[in-house]
C-alpha cells in the first residue's frame, strides 16, 4: 500500500525481507548496503540486535527521483524471524508494498521456513493484504552450504506456483542484488499503470530497477 | 483499536524539523561561529531557513554549502558563511558539522523508531491483552455456567441417590418382612402340618366308629340272642382296633388344640408386630413390641440362641405403631447374623425418667471403633459383595430418626456389639 502525494510529488515504497530467524535478511541488507553505489542509498540502520538475531528490524533506505521530479523513496525493511516477535512483524508488514521471502536452503531449517511462510501468510491476510497479488520473491539462501537442499527440488516445488525463486548466498553477495532487482521490477509493475510511471513520470522498468540496483564500480 | 483500524505505523515520513531539535543544532551552529565562521545555516530544499546563526558584524561570504541527506534523500543544505581569508579552515569546518547533524539525524531517526516500534508493538500487546481478557471473561462466564450447571446436576444426582436409597430402604423392610413372613410360615406350616394329620387320623378313627356303630344298628334286634351279639360285637371291637382308637384320640384332639392356639397366638404375635389393624400413631409400650419381636422371630430364636431378657418397666410411647418392631427386628436379625455359633442376645430396657434406653447386645466380634461411624450408612455392609444389601442398619437409623431418638453401638460387656437406642418419652 503505497504512499503517494500527488501535492508533495513523492512516493514512499516499503519492501519487506521476511523470514525465519538467522535466513540471512540482516546479511542480504548489509550486502544490498556494500554492494550499491552511495547514490541514492542511505545508511543501513540496525536496530538493537543482540547477537546476530534481529530483535527489531533493519532498516535500508533508497531514494531516487523520476525524470519528472516525482521523489520515490523505497524503504527495505527487515523483520525479527523469532517466532515471539509477531507483533513487530505485523507492525513492519503494515502497507508493504513488496515482501522477499528469505528461506534457508539448510534442509534441517525446512520446517522453520514453512513455518515462517505460514505466519507471513496469516500476517498478510491480517494486515489487509493479499499474497496472491502482493509482489513476492522468494530468496532460497546459503546455497554454499554443502548439505543444501538441491535446486531441482526447490524449483519442483516452487516452479508451479509462479512465484520468482532466487538461489543465494548472501554472505559472498550473490544473488543479492538479483533478489532486490526482482523485487522491484515487480513493484514497479504493480505500480505503474496506476501511478502513471512510465507515462506521466517517464520512469521506465528499467531506469527505476536501475537505479534502485546499480553496483559500485569496482575500485 | 482493532485490526482495521490501525493507524499506528513503522517508519512514517519524518521531516526534519521534526528530527532535529533546536538544541541539537544551535549549538553545533554556534560552535561554528566560535572557530570563526560568520554565520551558519540549515536551509531546506525549498529555500527556507530552517536554522541560522550569525554573528554581529555580517555574515561575510559563503563558503560551502553541503547536502544533508535523510534515508538517502537530500532534504537540506547546510551553509557556512565567513571571511574568504578563513576558507581553507571553515570548509573543513562544514564538512565536520555535517558529519555531526549527519549522526544526530540518524541516531534520532533510530530512536524515533525503535519508539515507534516499541509503542506499536505495545499497542498490539495491548490490545491482544484485551482480547485475551475478554476470551478468559467469556471462558470465566462459560466456567461460571457449567459450574452451576454442575450443582444442578448434583443436586439433581442427589436428589435421585435420596430416592435410590429410599427405594433400597423400602426394599429392605420389605426384605425384612419377607423373610419374617418365610419364618412365620414355616412356623405356622408345623402346627398346620400334625394338625392336618391329625385330622386325618382322626377321620380314620370315626369311620372306625361309625362302622361300630353301624354294627350294632344292624344286629341289635329282638329276635338275636344277646349272648350271639356280644360275642360277635366283641370280635368286631377288636377288628376294628377300637382299643387303640380310644386311647389315641384324646392325645390327637389335644395335640391340634394346642397346635392351633400355637397358630393363633403366632397370628396374634403378627397382629401385634406389624400393627396392621392401626391407623397413624398408637401408644406402644417397648417392651411388649420386644417381646412381639421375638415372638415373630422365634422359629430363628427357638432352640439355637440365648435370649437374655432385663427389662425394666417403661412409660408407654407414641408413634407409628411398626417403628419399634422395625427396629428391634433388624437389630435382633443383625445380631444372630453376626454371632456365630452359639448366639446369645441380651435385651435390656430402662428409663431414667427422660429417656427410654433400649440396648440389644451380641455375642459377635464387634464393631471397630473406626467402622462405627458407617454402619448406619446405607449400603454399608461388612457382609461380602451380594450377600446383603447393607440396609438394615440405615432402615434402623431411619425409624429411630423417626421416633426421634438416636442409636449408637459401643463394646458389650465381654465382647460383642452392643446397639443402644435412646428414645425420650415422658412419664405416666
Ligand atoms: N553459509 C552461509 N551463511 C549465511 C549466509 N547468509 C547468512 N548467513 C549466516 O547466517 C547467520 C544469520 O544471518 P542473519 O543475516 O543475521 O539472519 P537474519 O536473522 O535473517 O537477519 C549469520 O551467521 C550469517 O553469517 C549464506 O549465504 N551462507
Ligand atoms: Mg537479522
Amino acid at each position: 500500500m503505497i504512499e503517494y502525494s500527488e501535492k508533495e510529488r513523492r512516493m514512499v515504497l516499503k519492501l519487506v525481507y521476511y523470514g525465519p530467524a538467522l535466513s540471512g535478511k540482516t546479511t542480504n541488507l548489509l550486502q544490498l548496503h556494500d554492494l550499491l553505489t552511495r547514490q541514492g542509498r542511505g545508511e543501513l540502520m540496525v536496530l538493537d540486535t543482540s547477537g546476530d538475531r534481529t530483535i527489531y528490524f533493519d532498516l535500508l533506505p533508497f531514494f531516487l527521483t523520476a525524470p519528472s521530479g516525482l521523489k520515490i523513496k523505497v524503504k527495505v525493511y527487515t523483520v525479527p524471524g523469532q517466532v515471539c516477535h509477531d507483533a513487530t512483524r505485523k507492525a513492519v508488514l503494515q502497507r508493504a508494498d513488496g515482501v522477499a521471502f528469505i528461506a534457508d536452503s539448510s534442509p534441517a531449517e525446512a520446517q522453520s521456513n514453512f513455518t515462517s511462510f505460514d505466519n507471513l501468510e496469516r500476517n498478510l491476510a491480517l494486515v489487509g493484504l493479499d499474497i496472491e497479488t502482493l509482489p513476492l520473491v522468494i530468496q532460497f539462501n546459503k546455497r554454499d552450504l554443502p548439505q543444501a537442499v538441491s535446486e531441482r527440488e526447490i524449483r519442483a516445488a516452487w516452479d508451479p506456483t509462479g512465484v520468482a525463486v532466487v538461489m543465494a548466498s548472501a554472505l559472498h553477495g550473490e544473488g543479492v542484488a538479483e533478489t532486490f532487482a526482482r523485487l522491484a521490477g515487480l513493484v514497479y509493475d504493480r505500480i505503474d499503470a496506476r501511478y502513471a510511471l512510465t507515462g506521466e513520470h517517464g520512469l521506465t522498468r528499467d531506469q527505476f530497477v536501475r537505479q534502485l540496483t546499480s553496483l559500485k564500480e569496482e575500485p | 483499536m482493532s485490526e482495521d483500524t490501525l493507524e499506528f505505523l513503522v517508519g512514517e515520513e519524518k521531516s526534519l524539523r521534526e528530527l532535529l531539535l533546536d538544541s541539537d543544532v544551535l549549538p553545533l551552529l554556534e560552535g561554528a561561529l566560535r572557530a570563526g565562521a560568520g554565520g551558519a545555516r540549515v536551509v531546506n530544499e525549498e529555500g527556507e531557513e530552517l536554522w541560522s546563526e550569525s554573528d554581529g558584524g555580517g555574515r561575510g561570504e559563503l563558503l560551502a554549502r553541503l547536502p544533508l541527506y535523510l534515508e538517502g534523500e537530500p532534504v537540506a543544505r547546510l551553509e557556512l558563511f565567513g571571511s574568504p581569508e578563513q576558507r581553507d579552515r571553515l570548509v573543513p569546518l562544514a564538512s565536520l558539522l555535517v558529519a555531526a547533524l549527519d549522526t544526530l539525524l540518524r541516531n534520532n531517526l533510530k530512536r524515533v523508531l525503535t519508539t515507534e516500534i516499541h509503542t506499536c508493538v505495545v499497542n498490539s500487546s495491548h490490545e491482544e491483552l484485551l482480547r485475551i481478557n475478554a476470551d478468559l471473561a467469556r471462558s470465566e462466564a462459560r466456567y461460571r455456567e457449567l459450574a452451576e450447571n454442575l450443582e444442578l446436576r448434583v443436586k439433581e444426582r442427589s436428589a435421585e441417590l435420596k430416592r435410590a436409597q429410599a427405594r433400597m430402604l423400602q426394599q429392605e423392610k420389605m426384605a425384612a418382612i419377607g423373610q419374617l413372613a418365610a419364618g412365620v410360615a414355616h412356623e405356622i406350616n408345623n402346627p398346620l402340618g400334625f394338625i392336618t394329620s391329625n385330622l386325618h387320623t382322626l377321620q380314620k378313627y370315626t369311620a372306625r366308629c361309625c362302622a361300630m356303630l353301624q354294627f350294632y344298628r344292624e344286629r341289635l334286634r329282638p329276635d338275636l340272642p344277646l349272648q350271639t351279639l356280644f360275642e360277635e360285637a366283641e370280635l368286631k371291637w377288636r377288628e376294628l382296633k377300637l382299643p387303640q382308637v380310644l386311647a389315641d384320640v384324646g392325645d390327637l384332639m389335644a395335640e391340634s388344640l394346642a397346635g392351633a392356639e400355637r397358630v393363633s397366638r403366632i397370628v396374634a404375635d403378627l397382629k401385634g408386630f406389624s400393627h396392621v389393624d392401626e391407623a397413624g400413631e398408637v401408644r406402644v409400650d417397648l417392651n411388649q413390641e420386644l417381646e412381639r419381636t421375638l415372638g415373630v422371630l422365634s422359629h430363628l430364636l427357638a432352640g439355637r440362641a440365648e435370649v437374655v431378657k432385663e427389662l425394666q418397666p417403661l412409660p408407654p410411647v407414641t408413634c407409628q405403631g411398626q417403628l419399634p418392631g422395625q427396629i428391634f427386628l433388624n437389630l435382633i436379625q443383625n445380631a444372630l447374623t453376626h454371632a456365630g455359633g452359639a448366639p446369645r442376645i441380651t435385651l435390656s430396657s430402662c428409663f431414667d425418667g427422660e429417656r427410654i434406653r433400649i440396648g440389644i447386645a451380641d455375642n459377635g466380634p464387634g464393631v471397630p471403633a473406626a467402622l462405627r461411624g458407617q454402619i448406619f450408612d446405607p449400603f454399608f455392609t461388612t457382609l461380602p459383595v451380594g450377600s446383603g444389601t447393607g440396609m438394615g442398619l440405615a432402615v434402623v437409623w431411619e425409624a429411630v430418626l423417626r421416633l426421634k431418638g438416636t442409636i449408637a453401638v459401643a463394646d458389650a460387656p465381654g465382647g460383642g456389639a452392643d446397639f443402644i437406642i435412646t428414645i425420650p418419652a415422658k412419664k405416666e
